[in-house]
């Protein structure tokens, strides 16, 4: 039992990690996504091109090759890390990685989103003498919003898993803390079972997000 | 003086040429109904007047000042067409009512946004009931667009359009996509709107209501007038032979 509390402590501080980093790389994506949306369907084609490319880069390769490029590989190029010391220079590496990757499908997800809005809600919006920003941010928005609630769901389920990744640059996440006790962590050597016990946390988290999302989908079945 | 002067308005689109030598006014109160074939180029005079298309040659003028002049591109910034277009009302043939809004808010919202620090409030939602009450809606003031019927959709897509109290009102093909019991419900409301000398422009193929509630009619084939004049004249006895083709086509249908 006393080990059993002690390994769930150690779970815990884990877990905490994972949490920071699921929910900074959520507030990072959810709006740069949409920046990057903006640039792909920018009508300067230049910009959109350019967009376009970027996103076929970042999801065209492994996060994982991601993570280890931007944390090993500005300090092998110039010989200087430019990542604070120590879990504080990991978090941040994860973070901004982990921020570009996701914003860049978000920005996908959401080109669908807007592009599926009828071009008439636009054009009502236009005779009425709105102004663009004012038909994107009370008209365009919410319809996009309720259609992109599904395969954000999937998205979002997939990073609380995809944080994992981060353990490549030894950041020190629920998976980490866990593969600890298969040496030597708090006292205890050659435990195995604390790194399956891991899966426990995802699933009860993912299942909370599962509900989450799915009260907002039912929120916005108001209107169609 | 006639209210809106349209002049040799010609719409290109790349090497098509959609809309050649439009000209027309039409007076105070008076309404206008533009009927021809699919394809003749009468929706897009209509967008070419709400500017969500944009000329490529020709005048638009309202109340003898010129708002439109494709000779001018300096004056076409989006901020200028966005207050110029405000002159014109759109009715859509989709209604295109906003579906997260309910019926008086679809009607109020662009009121609302104008009245930047909320002094109006209230005033601009009673007048948003007016409207609705006008178009026989006010029960349904609280329901959303997709809880309505076509006929309902339409009807507040007009009282929308009415609520910005626009010179001119125009109707593209209000009815077409309504099945056809909701029709005649749509066409009472704009024949009623005729009645108080609204000034209208309507895209139509219904050709009984067109003459009898337009003032005047203009037939449009292949992207040009054929033929214009007072209503019961063009629609019964037209004069150019392509009009009474048109026209003896849709008796037989």
């Amino acid at each position: 039992m006393e080990m059993f509390l002690t390994v769930l402590g150690a779970l815990n501080v884990g877990f905490v990690q994972t949490l920071k980093l699921f929910v900074t790389t959520l507030l990072g994506a959810l709006p740069l996504g949409l920046v990057i949306s903006f640039g792909s369907m920018s009508s300067f084609k230049p910009l959109r091109c350019l967009t376009r490319f970027f996103v076929w880069v970042i999801r065209g390769t492994p996060l994982m090759l991601q993570l280890i490029v931007i944390y090993y590989g500005p300090g092998t190029i110039t010989g200087r890390s430019p990542w604070p010391a120590g879990e504080a220079g990991r978090f941040l590496a994860a973070a901004i990685m982990f921020i570009i990757n996701y914003s860049c499908y978000f920005s996908e997800i959401y080109r669908g989103g807007i592009q599926s809005v009828p071009v008439g809600q636009q054009e009502a919006g236009l005779v009425l003498g709105l102004t663009r920003r004012q038909i994107f941010f009370k008209v365009t928005l919410l319809q996009m919003v309720k259609r992109i609630v599904p395969p954000m769901s999937n998205e979002i389920i997939t990073l609380v898993k995809d944080t994992s990744l981060a353990r490549i640059i030894s950041f020190q996440e629920v998976i980490w803390a866990g593969q600890a006790f298969m040496k030597t962590s708090h006292g205890y050597s050659g435990l195995v079972w604390p790194l399956f016990f891991t899966g426990i946390y995802y699933l009860i988290f993912s299942g909370l997000m599962t509900l989450l999302l799915g009260a907002l989908e039912k929120k916005l079945d108001y209107f169609r | 003086m006639a209210l809106l002067e349209v002049s040799h308005i010609e719409k290109h689109f790349g090497q098509t040429k959609v809309l050649s030598d439009i000209s027309f006014s039409l007076d105070q109160g008076q309404s206008l109904a533009i009927i021809g074939s699919s394809g003749s180029g009468k929706t897009t005079l209509l967008r070419c007047l709400n500017f969500l298309e944009t000329p490529t040659s020709g005048t638009i003028s309202v109340g003898g000042a010129v708002i439109f002049d494709a000779a001018q591109p300096a004056a076409q910034r989006e901020e200028e067409l966005r207050q110029k277009r405000l002159h014109f009302g759109l009715v859509f043939q989709s209604f295109n009512l906003f579906p997260q809004y309910t019926a008086l808010q679809n009607v109020t919202l662009a009121l609302h946004l104008r009245d930047e620090k909320g002094a109006r409030r209230e005033e601009i939602d009673r007048a948003g009931m007016e409207l609705l009450e006008k178009m026989g809606l006010a029960d349904r003031a609280a329901h959303y667009p997709h809880q309505l019927s076509g006929g309902q959709q339409q009807r507040v897509a007009i009282a929308r359009a009415l609520a910005l109290k626009p010179d001119v009102l125009c109707f593209d093909e209000p009815t077409s996509a309504l099945d056809p019991e909701l029709t005649g419900e749509v066409l009472k409301v704009i024949r009623a709107l005729g009645q108080q000398h609204t000034t209208m422009i309507i895209v139509t193929h219904e050709m009984a209501f067109a003459r009898d509630v337009a003032d005047q009619v203009i037939f449009m084939d292949g992207g040009v007038i054929v033929e214009q004049g007072p209503a019961r004249e063009v629609i019964e006895a037209p004069r150019e032979e392509r009009t009474r083709q048109f026209l003896a086509h849709y008796a037989e249908t």
